[in-house]
């Protein structure tokens, strides 16, 4: 089982600041910036000291909470700040942005990590919708075809036009290439139908996220059977789990504090008729089976307790997911601070990770 | 080329013993405006939105040909009238859009019925003005520098009778208030009518900079800028104008939800 | 004066390529193209060494002389890979770029690198256009609007929305903020009546390029007086003079090179038909006198010489056009001559940088 650290670059947020999505940017303050991105590099090499296989990024636009809208910038700046750790970009929303610039972008990252670019290609949260105006409606059709283009700008090995439904190139001619050929590791990340069709048809991985196991296990079984209609297997290091883990020293202690970041705030909370106007219109399903979309609300931990049972969880998950690849968030619910999230880390690299090795 | 405002048709309405005059057109939707300290007059934004709303645009007592209004004191009692103008029109609930002077109106007016008011439009309003601010003046040409981002671009409308100019003038300076009303501001928190603010980024008679304080003031309110406007954005660039009011009256704060089609060619 | 290094890749490819722009991706070699980058960061520390005062990137695409895409991508690189030289991302192609990611993207680059960062926004070469099908006749209009919405997106306090020509969105909520306030030292590049106004109106820089110090000088004249109608004086540093120079040990040495290199050096050779009708499109104007835009042809040297004629150049350049930067591009007599370059740079930094610091 391989394990990857979810960074998000987070800002102290102090308790006077406007919880809203989007949050004002007159909150911010420049030292804490500056802090957040440097305890983004400290985290990174002490991850990388402790043996955790990736370091991954999400993108996410307006708030504190998540501090890095663009993940190949900030990928960018962990390479060069790293050695050997894989740097996972989960995931650029193509959806939203130019599909040939993030192929150039990756390009070039995967060149200036010197091969350790992963990518996951992601259509979206909910609440991104609002950062770039992307119509809800359109969100799976503009996804699929970033998606085509951003494959065909790595691979193709002549210039070519296209014409897309949402997208149109007279040329596109991609340099660099990525390092890694023909492609770098890349996934798909979504449970839906659309997500797992795609994944399998292009022979690349998988990525889920947050729910449960056995609702994301759904979603890996319906890509293994798509992937053997293809024609192939897929390893279990090309399905990934995203996922939140509070690690506590016993059982009781995590419970305690599961309980208190129940009552904590969701991290994209929005103004009421927004909200109610984005559950209408975003339509979203696992392997097919419709499920309500999350729009900006709190998260559920999959993997809590103390060092035994984490393992024992982990397991499980390997078994009913059948995930190979673990991409955690770390929860520190009511911590003004990281000391104690560097402490889990430690307490994960010492009594987690080594059981989990063979998994 | 059409002259705005051409398919709207006269009306009046008695209301708190003053006789008011209004300028309507379009079916649909009730969408009701307070004009600026200019006085009502019809531009092709009201054309635009006369598409989809039943625009009425009535004129405030004492502005243009109506006789002197030495009455009414503050914007506060002109927001009551103006709300007894739009009662006898037959509106229950009404959208309102205000300009400058008539926004601040327009926000009393709000604060007075909220639970008629359904969404509230101010265009480049003057309710928070910088420390010193005058309202303008001076020639036609040098209004038009003040008010348009692009003069040139204008076809000016008649100069003002002097004796109108002179009495709106002593109206406006009594109503306009402070730069920062406190007792206004004081209502705004509590207002959760959907309010959309809009501000031309070249408008030289009120900053756009003043956009955020009702952000932070108000509840439920989103700010759009209006690139190369003026202070008048409904002359300067009537289609942004008009799309932005449209899609927000219909939607309120939901307007933020993109439904922009993108296909190229099926 | 201050003298920033303008770094721009040297790819050195293992075989002849193609001569045409766009060049296949097919005849990209990874291992040529690590070297690229990572020549890029022994470079870095060479001229942080010896004192350079920026290195600057600049964003091109599809290109095998330039592998520099993103260049915020590699700046962030470079940023973690330096300690005080400024980064100077010159510049984005804030045309046909989101405006707004932009923003993003460069207020991330100044929080990881706290008071380092310069940035100059540009409309594009002529041959950009072809990358993501920019209409030339927008490019000047979009340029402008992007350059406004960028700034605004930097500065405004409070979320808000843009009713733009050409860029429009319901929500704008730029985190992090720019750690320099009101915002990172901003040119706008181009010698045009547009530029100049553009920059003079918003108290942004200006930058030019390639061109006599004397026509430069005009339009910084222009730019000047532009500046006094809107109440205010620009320094010597807000002006930047992008320029090639060939640096050898003496003038005669210099001289054979500059014969040498004589002959067709395009760096985007485009095929006839597409430049002829963009050279129809294409308005361009050095402060309001038109001038033929340059498709693709090779830019002249406007510092030639051993280090003594350097020195006396740069005073001449400051006195005709009055920069107070001057951003350098090292030419080399072959693709693969890169031993020379360092010697160049060793050289200027030892005999030529001591004598204009205080021009």
């Amino acid at each position: 089982m391989q394990v990857s650290y979810f960074e998000t670059a987070r800002y102290q947020v102090p308790p006077s600041m406007p919880a809203e999505w989007p949050v004002p940017p007159v909150a911010y303050d420049p030292e804490t910036g500056a802090q957040a991105y440097q305890g983004m590099v400290d985290r990174v090499r002490h991850v990388e000291e402790l043996g955790f296989d990736w370091v991954s990024l999400s993108e996410h636009h307006y708030s504190p909470r998540i501090l890095t809208p663009n993940t190949a910038v900030s990928a960018s700046y962990i390479a060069a700040r790293s050695k050997k750790i894989k740097i996972a970009v989960l995931g650029p929303i193509v959806s939203q942005s130019n599909p040939v610039q993030v192929a150039e972008e990756l390009a070039m990252l995967d060149t200036l990590s010197e091969g350790r670019l992963v990518v996951g290609l992601l259509r979206g949260t909910t609440n991104e919708y609002l950062t770039f105006d992307l119509n809800p409606a359109e969100a799976r059709e503009r996804t699929t075809e970033a998606m085509e283009l951003i494959l065909k700008a790595w691979t193709e090995p002549q210039p070519f036009g296209w014409q897309g439904r949402h997208y149109q190139f007279r040329t596109v001619s991609v340099w660099p290439r990525p390092l890694q050929q023909p492609l770098p590791p890349t996934y798909s990340l979504g449970t839906s139908r659309e997500s797992c069709e795609f994944a399998a048809r292009h022979h690349i991985g998988l990525g889920v996220s947050f729910a449960p196991f056995p609702v994301v296990a759904k979603s890996t079984r319906y890509y293994r059977d798509e992937c053997a209609r293809w024609g192939w297997e897929p390893a279990p290091e090309q399905m990934l789990y995203r996922a939140n883990i509070l690690l506590a020293e016993t059982d009781e202690e995590a419970e305690e504090l599961l309980e208190k970041q129940r009552h904590g705030t969701a991290p994209f909370p929005m103004r009421a008729g927004v909200r109610d106007a984005l559950l209408k219109l975003d339509q979203r399903n696992v392997a097919g089976e419709a499920r309500a979309p999350n729009v900006g609300g709190v998260l559920p931990t999959s993997f809590y307790g103390g060092p035994d049972t984490v393992v024992e969880q982990i397991k499980r998950c390997r078994e009913e997911v059948g995930v190979g690849v673990l991409d955690l968030a770390f929860q520190n619910p009511g911590a003004p601070d990281t000391g104690r999230l560097v402490h889990s880390l430690e307490l994960f690299a010492d009594k987690v990770l080594p059981r989990i090795r063979g998994v | 080329m059409t002259q705005a405002g051409e398919a709207f048709r006269e009306g009046h309405v008695e209301a708190d013993g003053f006789r008011i005059r209004y300028m309507a057109a379009g079916a649909g939707p009730p969408l009701v405006h307070l004009h600026g300290a200019g006085g009502l007059r019809l531009t092709p934004g009201h054309d635009l939105l006369s598409r989809q709303f039943r625009i009425v645009a009535l004129e405030m007592p004492g502005f243009g040909t109506s006789s002197e209004n030495t009455r009414t004191r503050s914007q506060a009692e002109l927001a009551a009238t103006m709300a007894e103008a739009v009662d006898k029109l037959g509106f229950d609930k009404f959208n309102l859009m205000g300009t400058s002077f008539g926004g601040k109106t327009a926000l009393w007016l709000a604060a007075q019925q909220p639970d008629q008011v359904q969404a509230l439009v101010l265009e480049a309003p003057a309710a928070i003005r910088p420390e010193g601010s005058e309202p303008p003046s001076g020639s036609p040409e040098e209004m038009a520098r003040r008010l348009y981002a692009h003069p040139e671009r204008v076809t000016l409308p008649p100069p003002p009778d002097p004796a109108v100019r002179a009495q709106t003038g002593r109206l406006v300076a009594r109503l306009r208030g402070p730069d920062r009303d406190p007792d206004l501001e004081v209502l705004l928190a509590t207002l959760a009518v959907p309010t959309l603010v809009l501000f031309g980024t070249l408008d030289r008679v009120i900053p756009p900079e003043m956009g955020r304080h009702y952000k932070t003031l108000l509840p439920n309110c989103n700010l759009v800028l209006v690139y190369d406007a003026g202070h008048a954005i409904s002359t300067d660039r009537p289609e942004a104008f008009a799309e932005v009011v449209g899609d927000f009256v219909e939607r309120r704060e939901a307007f933020v939800i993109s439904r922009n089609e993108t296909v190229i060619h099926p | 004066m201050k003298v920033s290094y303008f770094e721009t890749g040297h790819y050195q490819p293992p075989r002849q390529l193609p001569a045409r722009w766009p060049v296949a991706p097919d005849n990209y070699d990874g291992a040529a193209g690590a070297r690229s980058y990572s020549g890029m960061v022994e470079r870095l520390g060479l001229v942080e060494t010896l004192g350079f005062d920026w290195v600057s990137v600049a964003e091109h695409h599809y290109s095998p002389h330039r592998l520099t895409p993103a260049p915020t991508v590699s700046a962030a690189y470079l940023a973690a890979c330096s300690r005080r030289i400024k980064i100077a991302v010159l510049g984005p192609i804030v045309s046909q770029s989101n405006p707004v990611q932009v923003a993003e993207n460069l207020a991330m680059l100044d929080n990881m690198m706290p008071g380092r960062l310069v940035v100059g926004l540009l409309r594009g070469v002529t041959g950009e256009y072809l990358t993501y099908g920019l209409n030339p006749q927008e490019a000047r209009e979009r340029t402008t609007e992007a350059t406004e919405l960028i700034l605004k997106a930097w500065t405004e306090p409070q979320a808000f929305g843009w009713q733009g020509r050409h860029f429009r969105f319901r929500t704008v909520s730029v985190w992090p903020r720019p750690m320099q306030q009101p915002h990172p030292p901003t040119y706008a590049l181009g010698a045009s009546r547009e530029s100049c106004a553009l920059a003079a109106r918003h108290q942004l820089g200006l930058g030019v390029a390639y061109g006599p110090f004397e026509v430069m000088g005009r339009a910084v004249r222009y730019y000047r007086e532009q500046c006094a109608q809107y109440g205010w004086q620009p320094a010597p540093e807000h002006i930047i003079y992008r320029a090639n120079i060939l640096l050898a040990k003496t003038d005669g040495a210099a001289q054979d090179l500059l014969e040498a290199r004589r002959g067709p050096r395009d760096s985007f050779p485009l095929p006839a038909g597409v430049r002829d009708a963009l050279v129809q499109l294409d308005r361009r104007n050095i402060a309001g006198e038109t001038r033929t835009p340059a498709i693709g042809g090779t830019l002249p040297i406007n510092f030639c010489g051993g280090p003594d004629t350097i020195v006396e150049q740069i005073k001449r350049c400051r006195a005709e056009s009055g920069a107070g930067v001057i951003d350098l591009m090292f030419q080399i007599p072959g693709a693969a001559d890169l031993s020379f370059l360092m010697q160049s740079l060793e050289l200027f930094g030892k005999k030529v940088l001591p004598h204009i610091r205080d021009v």
